[in-house]
């Protein structure tokens, strides 16, 4: 028996070293650096107790990095959310060339953020084919493309993550559809349901579940964004995010210290985001 | 007339879906020289020369294969390793089992771009930076990969492990002679999501490398741009061989990238 303890503990081993090397460490010792002045200039370093957030909070850069993120995320996920249900709801049913309209739609979110991310660049540069069309339909794009300007950058930014990931969240909510039982929808047809009818009497609550996981997972991820802003906009024209202010400040000024308490601001702002969400959801749960 | 305007409602969508991938292909096929004109998506010219540039010159094959090796031994790594865990997780009782469970679920839930700045000293500290260890290392056990396997061995039957144990098999012998074979749906569908993750992956290969010897595909996209005015043919080019591979994969395993993604979202 107590090898057979023994025989566990080993198995489960390259779990308990990856974690404590690569996750427990390093967020412990960010904890504890974020209440330093440690950068790499200057080795030796001192505590300054929660000088680190008080500063935070009065740097205009982090608040407006701050602010940018959530323009992000609120702007983001409610249209990310509606067009994948949409597109479930186009492609649920059985009919020819499914599959082609399925897999045409997943398919940006398997390829690299990258690429993507250059991609868009150029169609959204004066003269690309997305600056083009705007002209056509009789727009007036900013001068030097969508990108390179104040008022345009981030919706832009914002409108190629939503084109992206409709796709995955179209998948989930397909998976969820498909979880819904055929009796409900018959039952409901007998009792005389239209259409919207049992769209929103069965339809929408039963795919509750599914919606709220899309949600947190989005908003995890969407607190994160970063990897376009990199490659687009380097964070100019109004688009520098949390991640990309903790980037370049730790990363860029070698600021360890003040870098790792923003990282714990922003980690505990999406902490809360998602608890309110289970929150919300909880309350009139079909569960 | 209903079908009629789904249909037509279904093909404009799909346009704007695949458009900025044939326009990254047909660029990558334009004459090396002339660089990116107006219109010049319908130009009637194919060619493979930008091609033969970047597999003559440039570091891009060298990146290409960086991202390939990695990419094959993380995914390895994950097979082997997520595997052991889950296994250790769903039969055995062992001291601090629901700690290292909860674990699991802690680091799901950790957003993991804030701990970009600790990691990078950590691999410092370590003598990684800039290795091949940096980008493989830290990421051969995946906490999802492993809540998988767990889920999928807990609805086996142990009925033939404890045979097997009756008959005198040793633990290791059970492992990999008995379960792993057992497990192979679920760990196909792993191994195609990891190696697609890791394949992709830009962010932690960009901070925790800095030499072109280690750079990894995306991270040299990225960079690229860093060079004079964008050369859109060439780097279109390098982006096409990122993104074939995914395509050829989602090709012949979409069944499994489909049930990798709704594994989590379906729970009972």
């Amino acid at each position: 028996m107590t090898t057979r303890k023994f025989t566990g503990l080993l198995f489960a081993s390259p779990w308990i070293a990856s974690f404590l090397l690569f996750w427990l460490f390093p967020l412990l010792y960010s904890l504890v650096l974020g209440f330093t002045d440690y950068r790499l200039m200057a080795p030796d370093y001192q505590w300054v107790g929660l000088d680190n957030f008080t500063a935070l909070f009065s740097d205009q850069a982090f608040l407006s990095s701050l602010f940018h993120t959530f323009i992000f995320v609120l702007g983001t996920i409610p249209v990310t959310t509606v067009v994948a249900l949409a597109l479930a709801l186009l492609v649920e049913r059985q009919f020819p060339g499914r599959t082609v309209f399925r897999s045409g739609f997943f398919m940006p979110s398997i390829t690299s953020m990258i690429v993507i991310a250059l991609v868009f660049t150029n169609l959204y540069s004066r003269g690309g084919y997305i600056y083009l069309l705007a002209e056509m339909l009789g727009l007036t794009p900013p001068e030097n493309g969508f990108l390179l300007s104040n008022s345009t950058a981030l919706i832009s930014i914002m409108a190629m993550d939503v084109w992206m990931s409709v796709g995955y969240y179209m998948l989930l909510f397909l998976a969820g559809l498909k979880s819904i039982p055929m009796e409900l929808y018959e039952a409901a047809e007998v009792a005389g349901a239209g259409t919207w009818r049992k769209f929103r009497s069965i339809t929408i609550p039963l795919l509750k579940p599914v919606a709220l996981f899309i949600l947190v997972i989005n908003t995890i991820k969407s607190f994160q964004v970063f990897v376009e802003i990199f490659v687009m906009t380097k964070g100019k024209y109004g688009t520098s995010t949390a991640v990309y202010f903790i980037y370049e400040t730790g990363l860029n000024r070698f600021e360890f210290g003040y870098a790792s308490a923003a990282a714990y601001v922003l980690f505990i702002i999406i902490a809360i985001f998602s608890l309110a969400q289970f929150r919300l959801f909880r309350q009139r749960s079909v569960w | 007339m209903v079908k009629l305007l789904k249909y037509a409602a279904l093909t404009i969508i799909l346009a704007v879906m695949v458009f900025p991938l044939l326009w990254m292909f047909r660029v990558s096929l334009m004459p090396p020289t002339g660089g990116l004109s107006l219109g010049a998506f319908f130009t009637p010219i194919f060619t493979l020369g930008i091609y033969y540039d970047i597999f003559t010159s440039g570091n891009m094959l060298r990146y290409f294969f960086n991202s390939a090796l990695i990419g094959v031994i993380v995914t390895a790594g994950n097979i082997l390793f997520c595997f052991m865990v889950g296994y250790a997780l769903s039969r055995y009782r062992f001291i601090g089992r629901s700690f290292w469970f909860y674990s699991l679920v802690f680091v799901l839930m950790i957003p993991a771009h804030i701990i970009i700045i600790p990691l990078y000293m950590t691999i410092h500290h370590l003598g990684l930076y800039d290795t091949y260890g940096a980008l493989i290392l830290p990421f051969l056990v995946n906490p999802i990969g492993v809540f998988l396997v767990k889920q999928y061995i807990d609805s086996l039957p142990s009925a033939v492990e404890e045979a097997a144990r009756m008959d005198g098999a040793g633990e290791l012998r059970i492992l990999i002679g008995i379960v792993m074979p057992l497990c192979k749906p679920a760990l196909a569908v792993l191994a195609i999501q990891v190696f697609l993750t890791n394949w992709n992956s830009f962010l932690f290969p960009f901070i925790l490398t800095s030499s072109e010897a280690v750079r990894t595909l995306p991270v040299g996209l990225a960079l690229y741009q860093g060079h004079q005015a964008i050369d859109w043919p060439h780097l279109m080019a390098g982006s096409s061989l990122a993104v074939i591979p995914v395509l050829l994969i989602f090709l012949f395993f979409q069944q499994h990238i489909v049930s990798g993604i709704t594994a989590g979202a379906i729970k009972q």
